[in-house]
C-alpha cells in the first residue's frame, strides 16, 4: 500500500510540479513578482476541494462520463493558456495577459491533479489501519515530485534569459502537447471521438508503469500504445506551439539582456 | 421562444451525442471489497463494449489498464462508464489502482 502510493501521488504531482517550477522560474527570471503563485495555488487548491465533493455528482453525469469531459476540458484549457502564455511573452510589454495565463494553468493543473488525490486520500480516512502507510506514503510521492520540480526550478533560474526563455518554453510545450493527448483519450474513453488500434506497442521498450515512463508521461505525455488521434493531435498541437516558440524566442534574442 | 429554441438543439446535440452509446453493448462490473465482480468479462473481437461501472465500496477507486488504455476514478458508492474496443483478440488485464493487491481483472477478447 505504501509504495503504491508513493507512486500514485508522485504521478499526480509531478505534471503540476512541472508546470510551477517552469512558470515560477520563468517570471524569476522575467523580474515578474511570484505573487501570481499564491494567488493560483490558492485558488487551485479552492477548485480541487470544490471537484473532489462533487465528484460523485460529475461521474454519473453526461450518461456516466462526466469526468471524462471536465477532464479533457481541464487539458485542453491547460494547452490553450500555455499557447497564451507563449503568444503573451512575445509582446512582453503585455504584462497583464502573461500573469492571467500563468495563473490560468497553474490552478487548472492543481485542480485536476490536486482533485484525484483528495479523492484518493479521503477513502481511506474511514480506515485508520490504512491511513498512516498511505499518508507516509503520500508524502513520500509528493516530496519526489516537488524535489524534481525544484530541480527544474534550478536548471532554468541558473541559466541566461534567453536559454531560460527557451529552455522553459520547450519543456512548457511538451507538457502542454502531452495534455492534448490526454485529453483526447479521455474523450475516446468517453465515446466521443471514435476509438481505433493503437499506433504502436512500445510498452515492452519503455513500460508506462516504470518511474522512466512516468516521468515521460509528465514530461510529453508518453503512451505506450497511443491511438492514431491521439498522436495526431498531440503532433498538430505541438507543430503549433513549435511555430510560436520559435518566434518568441527569436524576440528575445534580438532585445539586450535584462 | 428562444427558450424552446435552445432546448430543441440540446435535444437533437443529445441525439447525436447518445447514437454511439446506444449501439454498444453494456457489460457491469462491480467493485464490492476492493474486488471486481466479475474479474473476467468475455467480449467479441472488432466490438465496442460500454462498461458500467459500479463501486459499492464507500471509498474510491481507480479503474485501470494500460493495455486497454484506459484509467477512471469511480468515487464510492458511485458508478462511471468507460468505453473499450473495438479490440484485437487477445487478454487485457485492468486493475484497480487504489487497492492493486486485491482489485485485478481481465478483459478477454475471442
Amino acid at each position: 500500500m505504501l509504495l503504491n502510493s508513493v507512486i500514485i501521488i508522485l504521478r499526480e504531482v509531478l505534471e503540476a510540479a512541472l508546470i510551477i517550477s517552469v512558470l515560477s522560474a520563468l517570471s524569476q527570471k522575467l523580474h515578474v513578482s511570484r505573487k501570481w503563485l499564491i494567488i493560483a495555488l490558492l485558488s487551485g487548491l479552492i477548485g480541487a476541494i470544490t471537484y473532489a465533493i462533487n465528484i460523485k455528482v460529475v461521474s454519473m453525469a453526461l450518461d456516466g462520463v462526466g469526468q471524462e469531459v471536465i477532464n479533457a476540458s481541464l487539458h485542453l484549457l491547460i494547452y490553450s493558456f500555455i499557447v497564451l502564455l507563449i503568444l503573451s511573452l512575445k509582446d512582453q510589454s503585455n504584462h497583464r495577459l502573461m500573469v492571467f495565463a500563468m495563473v490560468s494553468s497553474v490552478a487548472i493543473a492543481v485542480v485536476r491533479e490536486g482533485s484525484e488525490i483528495i479523492v484518493y486520500i479521503d477513502g481511506f480516512i474511514s480506515s485508520p489501519e490504512l491511513l498512516l502507510p498511505i499518508i507516509i506514503g503520500s508524502a513520500v510521492g509528493a516530496g519526489l515530485g516537488i524535489s524534481i520540480g525544484v530541480l527544474f526550478y534550478y536548471l532554468i533560474v541558473n541559466i541566461s534569459l534567453n536559454r531560460a526563455v527557451k529552455v522553459g518554453l520547450i519543456i512548457l510545450i511538451l507538457i502542454a502537447g502531452g495534455m492534448v493527448s490526454q485529453a483526447m483519450q479521455l474523450l475516446i474513453q468517453a465515446d466521443f471521438i471514435i476509438s481505433q488500434q493503437p499506433l504502436w506497442d512500445s510498452s515492452s521498450l519503455i513500460n508506462e508503469r516504470s518511474l522512466l515512463g512516468q516521468l515521460l508521461y509528465a514530461l510529453i505525455g508518453y503512451e505506450s500504445t497511443p491511438a492514431p488521434i491521439q498522436f495526431f493531435c498531440y503532433a498538430i498541437s505541438l507543430i503549433i506551439t513549435i511555430i510560436l516558440t520559435t518566434l518568441t524566442i527569436r524576440s528575445y534574442q534580438q532585445r539586450p539582456e535584462l | 421562444m428562444i427558450k424552446y429554441r435552445v432546448r430543441y438543439y440540446l435535444l437533437i446535440l443529445f441525439a447525436i451525442v447518445n447514437v454511439p452509446v446506444l449501439a454498444a453493448p453494456v457489460i457491469e462490473i462491480e467493485i464490492r471489497d476492493h474486488l471486481f465482480y466479475p474479474d473476467e468479462i468475455e467480449i467479441p473481437v472488432n466490438t465496442k463494449v460500454k462498461l458500467l461501472i459500479i463501486n459499492q465500496d464507500n471509498t474510491a477507486e481507480e479503474f485501470e489498464s494500460y493495455e486497454l488504455n484506459r484509467e477512471k476514478v469511480i468515487p464510492g458508492g458511485s458508478r462511471g462508464v468507460v468505453f473499450i474496443g473495438p479490440l484485437q483478440a487477445g487478454v487485457y488485464p485492468f486493475f484497480g489502482e487504489f487497492y492493486p493487491k486485491t482489485a485485478q481483472g481481465k478483459v478477454i477478447v475471442k
